[in-house]
């Protein structure tokens, strides 16, 4: 039997969104829009919903560490997490995978799914060299 | 004009490893503490208002409705009683709710108890209990944590500032001096500068744990509880009290942005300096009017930033006090006179209430000898939930 569920799988992402009155863009998404006030509906049914934006691409390291005691869930030794800021001024934590990371340098943000923690599996943000 | 607040009783358990007891046990063992400090045991009834501050009840010792279980406990039916879960800022909110119970007339007597036992449980999952205050999608699931946020947070600053690693663990020297001589604080030991950083074998007891930050730059994981009470310091009620009232001068608590990376600078931390804000301007002093202060540092990182925000020291600059020694209890302004989260302990829950309870403790002149602090004024407690996002300050002062 083909299980046709293989072809619905769809690459992770993760969601900047743009309120559509004023154009200003979240991340995280906010209820409502700091600049113009304006208020989202996350149904789409009595407002509009605001426009999802796939996060990801060149980035700019803001902050970095490597984290020896991860929670539970993390069957290694260590993680290495930063803050990268986006053209156009969105920021966003994540997973580092480099190898001399340092303030400043460029990376390339994209989105893996991850099953480490307990529970069904979610989106996360890895900042890489390439 | 609001009500004067003053705190009359207090009671405090030896922060550490308390698995093996009931959590509603511990803290109603420091409620009577307290009810005895303030010569109302038998009395008890007078209280019109119980707040128990706690975090991890739920998710930790799966137990709920924890106000209610404690004031059972201390046989105090049918006197009302909430529970208040604000992070690990849950105690002084818990404070600055019974405050405002008082002020708003709708109570004379507050009992503020705080309390959490997180050592039920492995570090991996305390841990990941903490980080459940982060932000789901954007923070909790990239696997982050609160030591990873310090991490960070410590990375940036030393960038920027030019603070070393011997500077943290400078901090930690002074912070675990002064638990050393804290009956309550979890580690009773005191550590040199050598052992930690400057011997070429530090590295082997101070490994790293979220680089920069090392082992002796955090707390340990505590079980403990603390207990204020409160009174209307003009209502007819305050005669029954056997203690002088330390008063509460100020209180204020502020905000921040739940995602750390939205804030325009990360190093900022607006909530605790609006909190402060909020202190002074309520109790009519400024930063160098306090004698003394407690200030949130489960990293030691926290202690420096937060030093600074409220204005004790310009940004960048209090690690120049560190190192001559200001900060230390003979110094120009102790900090973290208890040994601070760093080396007392951190059960998030009761830590807002157990800066408190250091605050009357030096206040009133009874703390231990070779940690008071000569005649203060003004104490002031910093608690910080989040990493910065939910901020509560108090300001005692002796009448």
């Amino acid at each position: 039997m083909i299980d046709f569920s293989v072809y619905d799988k769809k690459q992770p992402e993760i969601y900047a969104y743009k309120c559509p009155k004023c154009g200003t863009a979240y991340y995280p998404v906010s209820m409502i829009c700091a600049k113009c006030s304006n208020r989202r509906d996350p149904s789409g049914i009595v407002y509009p919903d605001w426009e999802k934006l796939p996060l990801e691409g060149p980035c700019k390291l803001l902050t970095w560490t490597r984290v020896w005691a991860l929670p539970e869930g993390y069957d290694r030794p260590y993680l290495l997490f930063g803050i990268v800021e986006f053209p156009g001024g969105l920021r966003a934590a994540g997973r580092l995978e480099a190898e001399n990371p340092t303030i400043g340098m460029n990376l390339v943000a994209h989105v893996e799914e991850s099953t480490e923690r307990p529970g069904p599996p979610v989106n996360m943000f890895v900042f890489s060299e390439d | 004009m609001a009500a004067r607040v003053g705190i009359v009783g207090i009671g405090h358990i030896k922060f550490g490893n308390l698995s093996e007891y009931d959590l509603v046990d511990i803290m109603a063992y420091t409620a009577t503490d307290a009810l005895i400090d303030a010569g109302i045991l038998e009395d008890r009834r007078v209280i019109d208002q119980v707040f128990v501050a706690n975090m991890g009840g739920g998710i930790i010792n799966h137990q709920t409705g924890i106000a209610s279980a404690l004031v059972s406990r201390l046989d105090l039916e049918p006197t009302p009683a909430e529970l208040v879960e604000n992070g690990p800022a849950s105690g002084a909110s818990a404070v600055k709710l019974g405050w405002m119970a008082i002020a708003s007339g709708m109570a004379d007597v507050v009992m503020v108890v705080g309390g959490e036992t997180m050592r039920k449980v492995t570090g991996w999952l305390a841990t990941d209990f903490v980080a459940t205050l982060l932000h789901p999608e954007a923070e909790y699931n990239m696997g982050l944590t609160l030591p990873s946020f310090a991490g960070m947070f410590t990375r940036l600053y030393m960038e920027r500032y030019g603070i070393t690693e011997r500077d943290l663990a400078l901090v930690a020297v002074k912070d675990h001096e002064n638990a050393a001589k804290n009956k309550y604080a979890h580690v009773q030991e005191p550590c040199t500068i050598e052992a930690i950083h400057d011997s070429p074998d530090a590295h082997v007891i101070n490994n790293y744990v979220a680089e920069p930050l090392r082992i002796y730059s955090m707390c340990p994981v505590s079980d403990g509880a603390a207990t204020v009470i409160l009174v209307n310091m003009d209502s007819p009620k305050a005669a029954k009290f056997n203690k002088k009232p330390i008063r509460i001068a100020g209180i204020g608590s502020a905000t921040d942005t739940h995602c750390v990376h939205n804030r325009k600078d990360p190093l900022v931390l607006e909530a605790v300096r609006l909190s402060a804000e909020r202190a002074y301007a309520m109790a009519g002093v400024k930063p160098q009017d306090i004698s003394f202060a407690e200030l949130h540092d489960p990293f030691v990182i926290l202690e420096i930033a937060i030093s600074e925000e409220v204005g004790f020291f310009p940004r960048g600059k209090s690690v120049e006090a560190i190192r001559r020694g200001e900060t230390r209890i003979n110094g120009r302004l102790p900090i973290n006179t208890s040994g601070g989260l760093k080396a007392k302990g951190h059960p998030v829950g009761a830590t807002g209430v157990s800066q408190v309870v250091e605050l009357v403790r030096q206040l009133r002149g009874k703390a231990e000898q070779g940690r008071q602090v000569k005649d203060p004024h003004y104490g002031m407690a910093v608690n910080f939930g989040g990493f910065g996002n939910n901020v509560v300050t108090v300001i005692c002062a002796k009448e």
